[in-house]
């Protein structure tokens, strides 16, 4: 028999008790991974935004009005020496839903010469980039609609468009892009777009967005500028954004979501302490008259001051271990797909959130257990069995 | 002249209570020799079990000099005095105080955790001590699956596992019924007299008492009468009775 034995006993004392607070411990930590690995999503995208050096350019007035394709050529005119700008991609928003779901995907229509320059972060390889200039339907998706609907390369898959005219167009998947955070992306060619809208009459050629790849932060900043400028006092003015503010229209629209889960998780944090502070000081309150044989039999206030710290701390760390496993598991084997959550499509458990929580988890236990476990160093021996005896 | 394995001078001992001064003791003195049997008697509140406790390291005097064997109490530290009572001094409760997530066998090895020994050792030091008692057969039980004389012996088991040379026991059978209680008296009287513990035993009844060699009644917190008996009463031990 050892300490720790004896401390694991402990824990077996009132089985409901230790599994309702493990409980309390899990379920919070559950959540405060799963919060908290949506806030490092949002930063590794925008780090990851930062590097690729894009401005996007929309309508000063909203973002879903259109901008003539014709800009294109403007905006590639006001880098006069070449050196600032890489290239220009027009976009224009599909909204393709596969037939018979709601699954509306982050599906644009992208100009097919410039799109590899300017999205040069989807890594597509020289064959991939023959396959998407020399096939009109071609088309690369993210990982997540792939692994739903079991698309693979050379697939040719239909989407509905959720926006007039509400076309109904065929692909050929050229790429299947494997990083999470464009999970779900679906690209294809604007001008097989632009060919189907004229089959139906719309002739008109416009853009949603043009993305501009910049060759630096200096360049991207001055082009911001001078586009705007160029453009102020035309029917369609713009408004340029770097890919992170462009981002936060989406985010923001649902509310400060990495404040808030950052609130959530400090919420999560106070709540779990109180619990187990509580759980604590009943369970050594119960075993004051235990704590003081303790002593007598020779275990001095270090050993029963670490004896309760401990009990409290493995506590806490049981159930911040049971609230992670299951998390991380389910998100491993079926990651999580948030449509509407604009730049995040897809939710994978941080190692940065686990290491959080299990710290949190040994704070918090240590937090908790340190008061219980000063009263029982500083008991009398004497008071404790004259009070119980 | 012999010196005495347990001296205490001039002792004097008060509680604070909501600023009130509560004297316990009072300039009281007491010589046991080893391997004595002593018996505290008195009414409630005379200071029996203050007094156990200040031998026992489990309290300090006010005033007053406490020497067991070469240790001098209240001289050490915490953390001295909890040593030295870890390989000196054996306790027996009134209510057992068995630790309940644990085996008999693992109440009476607890203490062992704090000494330095083998496995092997440590199981047949435990193993021993459940045999003086009479209780190996019951060593995989817990608390609440044994009665009180038994829990009780378990206590024993525990008090001795350490070979300390006193015990000190608090009316051990003063939550037990007449028969069980003269298995502990008997089983006391074993340690006594086979084992040479020197022994100092706490209570109210005087059938328990007539088991010591030597009884001493206090009275609000003085000695009143030290008493030695001619032919203590000897009674069948536990372990020989479950035998």
């Amino acid at each position: 028999m050892t300490i720790s034995y004896v401390l694991m006993q402990n824990l077996r004392r009132n089985r409901t008790r230790t599994a309702l607070t493990i409980l309390a411990f899990a379920l919070p930590m559950a959540v405060f991974v799963a919060a908290i690995s949506f806030v490092t999503a949002l930063h590794t995208l925008h780090t990851n935004n930062e590097k690729e050096l894009r401005l996007g350019v929309h309508n000063k007035q909203r973002l879903t009005s259109t901008l003539p394709s014709g800009y294109r050529r403007k905006i590639e005119s006001l880098d006069t020496d070449g050196t600032r700008l890489r290239a220009v991609c027009g976009m224009r928003w599909y909204g393709g839903r596969v037939p018979n779901t709601q699954n509306t995907l982050t599906s644009l229509a992208a100009d097919g010469d410039t799109f590899p320059i300017v999205y040069s972060d989807l890594e597509m390889t020289p064959e991939e980039v023959i396959a998407w200039k020399r096939e009109r339907t071609a088309a690369v998706t993210g990982i997540g609609p792939a692994t739903t609907y079991g698309w693979k390369v050379g697939d040719r898959v239909t989407l509905d468009s959720s926006v007039p005219p509400y076309l109904s167009l065929e692909f050929k998947i050229i790429k299947i892009v494997p990083k999470a955070e464009r999970g779900n992306i679906f690209y294809f060619r604007r001008d097989y777009l632009q060919a189907s809208r004229e089959q139906v009459g719309l002739l008109d050629d416009r853009c949603h967005i043009f993305w501009v790849k910049c060759n630096s932060v200096a360049a991207m900043r001055s082009l911001q500028r001078e586009i705007d400028e160029h453009f102020a006092g035309s029917p369609d003015e713009t408004k340029s954004e770097d890919e992170n503010a462009f981002g936060a229209n989406f985010t923001q629209a649902l509310g400060d979501i990495p404040g808030l889960m950052e609130a959530l998780a400090g919420v999560i944090v106070a709540i779990i302490a109180l619990v187990a502070g509580n759980t604590m000081m009943m369970s050594f309150r119960e075993r004051t008259r235990e704590l003081a044989i303790f002593k007598a039999l020779g275990f001095h206030r270090g050993r029963v001051f670490a004896l309760v710290l401990s009990e409290s701390t493995l506590l806490a760390l049981l159930g911040a271990i049971i609230g992670i496993v299951p998390t991380a598991g389910f998100f491993w084997i079926s990651p999580l797909r948030i449509p509407r959550m604009g730049p995040i499509s897809q939710l994978e458990i941080s190692p940065l959130a686990i290491g959080g929580a299990l710290s949190i988890a040994l704070l918090v236990g240590i937090a908790a257990g340190f008061w219980p476990a000063y009263q029982a160093m500083k008991l009398k021996t004497v008071d404790a069995l004259r009070r119980v005896a | 002249m012999q010196r005495a394995e347990i001296e205490l001078r001039n002792i004097r001992k008060v509680y604070h209570k909501d600023r009130i001064e509560i004297p316990v003791l009072e300039n009281l003195s007491l010589d046991v020799a080893s391997g004595d049997f002593l018996v505290l008697m008195g009414p409630s509140g005379s200071g029996k079990s203050t007094l156990l406790h200040l031998i026992g390291g489990l309290d300090r005097p006010t005033n007053g000099t406490v020497r067991i064997g070469d240790a001098q109490l209240e001289t050490m530290s915490e953390r001295q005095l909890t040593n030295w009572r870890s390989r000196n001094v054996g306790f027996i409760f009134q209510m057992y105080h068995l630790v309940p997530v644990l085996t008999a066998a693992q109440n009476v090895e607890l203490p062992l955790l704090l000494f330095k020994m083998s496995g092997k050792e440590r199981k047949q030091r435990v193993h021993t001590a459940l045999e003086v008692v009479g209780l190996t057969d019951r060593s995989d039980h817990r608390p609440n699956q044994l009665s009180g004389g038994q829990e009780q012996r378990v206590a024993i088991a525990r008090a001795i596992v350490t070979d300390p040379r006193i015990i000190l026991a608090d009316e051990p059978t003063g939550d037990l019924d007449a028969k069980t209680s003269v298995e502990i008296l008997g089983l006391l009287d074993l340690l006594h007299k086979d084992f040479k513990k020197t022994i100092l035993m706490v209570t109210h009844d005087p059938r328990a008492a007539a088991h010591g060699a030597r009884t001493l009644h206090l009275e609000k917190g003085a000695l009143i009468t030290d008493n030695r008996n001619a032919q203590p009463e000897t009674a069948t031990t536990g372990a020989q009775s479950s035998a």
